[in-house]
């Protein structure tokens, strides 16, 4: 897949402290590219830096397929921060932002009434935006870029105060943005989500790089089988459990992370008849539980993962 | 500079799309000419109610020399003759209105003092109008003597002290508003200090615009697609342009209504050359407040959060309101040159300035405007810088300490 944007070895600072540490990454064309981790971690800092709002210390942000610079009028930007002008008209605001782009005004307009009716919003044109409910002005402020038919589109937090069926929309206009040839960097929080849609993701946190590679890669590197038991059982006794890394009991609920290379099948013909199972489940560990383990500083999951690697 | 434009045309149609900012524009003048018609009513009323019966009691035939005094002062006077006596006199005055009673007889030609009733109400004026009455009486007096006219026209005289230095004759062009050598100048003047004023106030708008874009949080969707700096310049010459419609409205209803009250020439003494001169004092104040407004809002997450700081800056323009009386009062002054070379206070001091000086002092006119010339480029670049890291700063107002570190970077 071509390359359309690579960042280089980033690095930032605020005042004494360090906000991003040797930071790189590509985005490709057609992709959807998440960047995660927790609150604080450097995802907007990087986003910030990528669209020139901040200027890194080091490192290089490279566009392909484009001179010098940023391209302003071909990327769409949705920040962290967002807002519009409270005593406009949502059609005008969409206007302006387009023309910002130097986009054909009749075709913006024509894409704004399109996209007003598939988010619902259809006859909110001439309603000023301070009359509009904040999961609406979410949605003008993405309909505002993407307008302008972007080649790379940058969401940051997307998906932050959004109900699930707007989460839903958001979902899918932006996989079907991605099918279409768009590339796309999106940060995010939510790990479901992310881990519904994105293509390759990086996860970063105290501005450094923890994760980065394919979703696929992601799990089947640090997302081995986890088993989970509801029943009044010893903990040593579910310790002795063969290929059994670590067990973590809470209540009657007890969960037991399993070695990397098992044959779920096999694994549970061996379980002893003595433990008690009112109810048993098996499935891999979680992008949030990875994400949780890293943000919590544990590396518990990490480790495990390197130790079988 | 595209991308300017497109800032500028958004913001003048942003502003003239809100209901408030169309009501300001249409509101300023009305109040204006609000001020001047109650001015000129109450200016009317006045003249009704002073005109003063006056009864004279003329025992020594000076009544035609009282006619032609009251007459030569323009006094609004009703004069009569009466037979009345001072008591019968005292007693018709205490139901009257703006009446007096003179009384001249052989006690004036000897004494010279000449006894007056007036009732409770009588115009404020009057008291010094009878005065004025005094020459043709005194005149009477002196003729009693016998002397020769040319002794009479000596001794009738008296002695004037008149004051020959220039500046007298060029400060009272406020009140000899007759004078059109003075009103060629003032009307240029004010002119200019109308668009300086208008443009300034609406300048002020830039500053809310500013701190209202970081409060809307669209501050970086709309710096993803310009530069700051764009941004920056888009607000001012947007802002500038809106001022400028004021000052269309203004003079819309100002020119009408002058031309319709003072009956004089104003298009032929607006449209002179120097205009030009004093119109572009006016822009460049204007770039130098818009620069300062600008980088000022950036630092501020609302207005009504603005800490002390801010709130001397916002100040600034009106420090030349503040010293205008100095100024216009000795306008070669030490005052008026030192502030002419203050930047802050530069526009509205030369304005005022050019305006009562009869000759221009063209060396402190030419180092004034290139000192607040660089002063604007000095200003713009700092709120460049200011404007840059403030208008990303959400939620909180900037120290002078981090405003003085954005500018060292």
């Amino acid at each position: 897949m071509e390359v359309m944007l690579t960042v280089k070895d980033l690095e930032k600072s605020f005042k004494d402290k360090k906000a991003l540490k040797s930071i790189s990454f590509d985005v490709r064309k057609g992709e959807i590219m998440a960047i995660l981790g927790p609150n604080g971690a450097g995802k907007s800092t990087t986003i910030r830096n990528i669209m020139g709002i901040m200027y890194p210390d080091q490192g290089a942000i490279t566009f392909h397929n484009n001179g010098n610079g940023i391209p302003r009028h071909k990327i769409g930007y949705l920040p962290e921060e967002r807002g519009l002008y409270k005593n406009v008209k949502v059609m005008d605001i969409l206007l302006y932002l387009a023309d910002l782009k130097d986009y054909p005004l009749d075709k913006a307009k024509e894409r704004a009434l399109q996209y007003l009716k598939k988010f619902d919003l259809e006859g909110k044109e001439n309603v000023a935006v301070e009359e509009l409910s904040k999961g609406m002005g979410q949605k003008v402020q993405f309909i505002g870029s993407i307008l302008h038919e972007p080649e790379l589109l940058i969401l940051d937090e997307p998906f932050s105060g959004l109900d699930p069926v707007s989460q839903e929309i958001f979902k899918e206009e932006i996989r079907k943005l991605a099918n279409n040839g768009t590339a796309i960097l999106l940060s995010s929080h939510q790990m479901n989500l992310v881990e519904e849609m994105c293509d390759r993701l990086f996860m970063i946190q105290h501005g450094q790089k923890v994760i980065y590679g394919t979703l696929d890669d992601v799990k089947t590197e640090y997302a081995n089988f986890k088993c989970t038991i509801h029943g009044k059982n010893e903990i040593s006794e579910l310790e002795k459990i063969p290929q059994v890394q670590r067990v973590e009991q809470n209540d009657d609920i007890s969960i037991l992370f399993l070695e990397k290379d098992i044959q779920p099948t096999n694994w549970i013909k061996n379980l002893p008849e003595s433990i008690t199972v009112n109810e048993l489940k098996i499935n891999r560990i979680s992008l949030h539980e990875i994400f949780i383990d890293i943000a919590t500083d544990k590396n518990l999951l990490k480790e495990a993962g390197e130790a079988n690697a | 500079m595209r991308n300017t434009w497109k800032v500028a045309k958004w913001e003048i149609k942003r502003n003239l799309k809100n209901k408030t900012f169309v009501i300001g524009l249409f509101l300023t003048p009305a109040l204006f000419l609000v001020f001047f018609l109650i001015g000129s009513l109450i200016g009317d009323s006045d003249g009704e109610d002073t005109s003063t019966t006056v009864f004279v009691n003329d025992e020594i035939n000076a009544m035609t020399s009282i006619q032609e005094t009251a007459n030569l002062y323009e006094l609004d006077w009703d004069i009569e003759t009466t037979t009345l006596s001072e008591d019968e006199a005292k007693e018709e005055l205490e139901d009257m209105e703006d009446t007096a009673y003179i009384y001249l007889n052989e006690q004036v030609l000897e004494n010279g003092v000449v006894s007056v009733y007036t009732s409770e109400e009588i115009d404020s004026y009057f008291n010094q109008q009878v005065q004025l009455l005094g020459e043709p009486l005194q005149g009477m007096r002196i003729a009693q003597l016998g002397l020769s006219e040319e002794e009479m026209a000596i001794l009738s005289q008296g002695v004037v002290f008149e004051n020959q230095s220039e500046i007298e004759e060029s400060t009272i062009e406020g009140q000899s508003g007759t004078d059109s050598a003075n009103l060629e100048r003032i009307v240029p003047g004010l002119f200019a200090g109308i668009i300086l004023f208008a443009i300034v106030i609406t300048g002020m708008m830039i500053f809310q615009s500013a701190s209202q874009e970081k409060k809307d949080k669209i501050a970086e969707i709309i710096l993803s697609s310009v530069t700051p700096g764009e941004l920056m310049q888009g607000k001012i010459f947007g802002y500038f342009v809106l001022g400028m419609i004021q000052v269309v409205v203004l003079l819309l209803f100002a020119i009408p209504i002058a031309l319709w009250q003072l009956d004089l020439p104003i298009l032929e003494y607006l449209f002179v050359p120097e205009t030009l001169l004093l119109v572009f004092i006016a822009i460049l104040g204007y770039l130098l407040f818009a620069a300062i407004f600008v980088g000022i809002g950036a630092t501020m997450a609302d207005m009504s959060t603005s800490g002390n700081f801010q709130g001397m800056v916002m100040m600034l323009p009106f420090i030349s309101f503040i010293i205008a009386g100095p100024v216009i009062g000795d306008p070669s002054g030490m005052i008026a040159k030192v502030s002419s070379y203050i930047p802050f206070t530069a526009p509205g001091v030369l304005i005022m300035r050019l305006t009562t000086l009869e000759d221009w002092p063209w060396i402190e006119l030419i180092i004034a405007i290139a000192v607040l010339i660089i002063s604007i480029w000095i200003f713009m670049k700092l709120a460049g810088k200011i404007f840059k890291v403030g208008i990303l700063m959400y939620g909180k107002n900037a120290t002078p300490g981090e405003i003085w570190k954005w500018i060292r970077s």
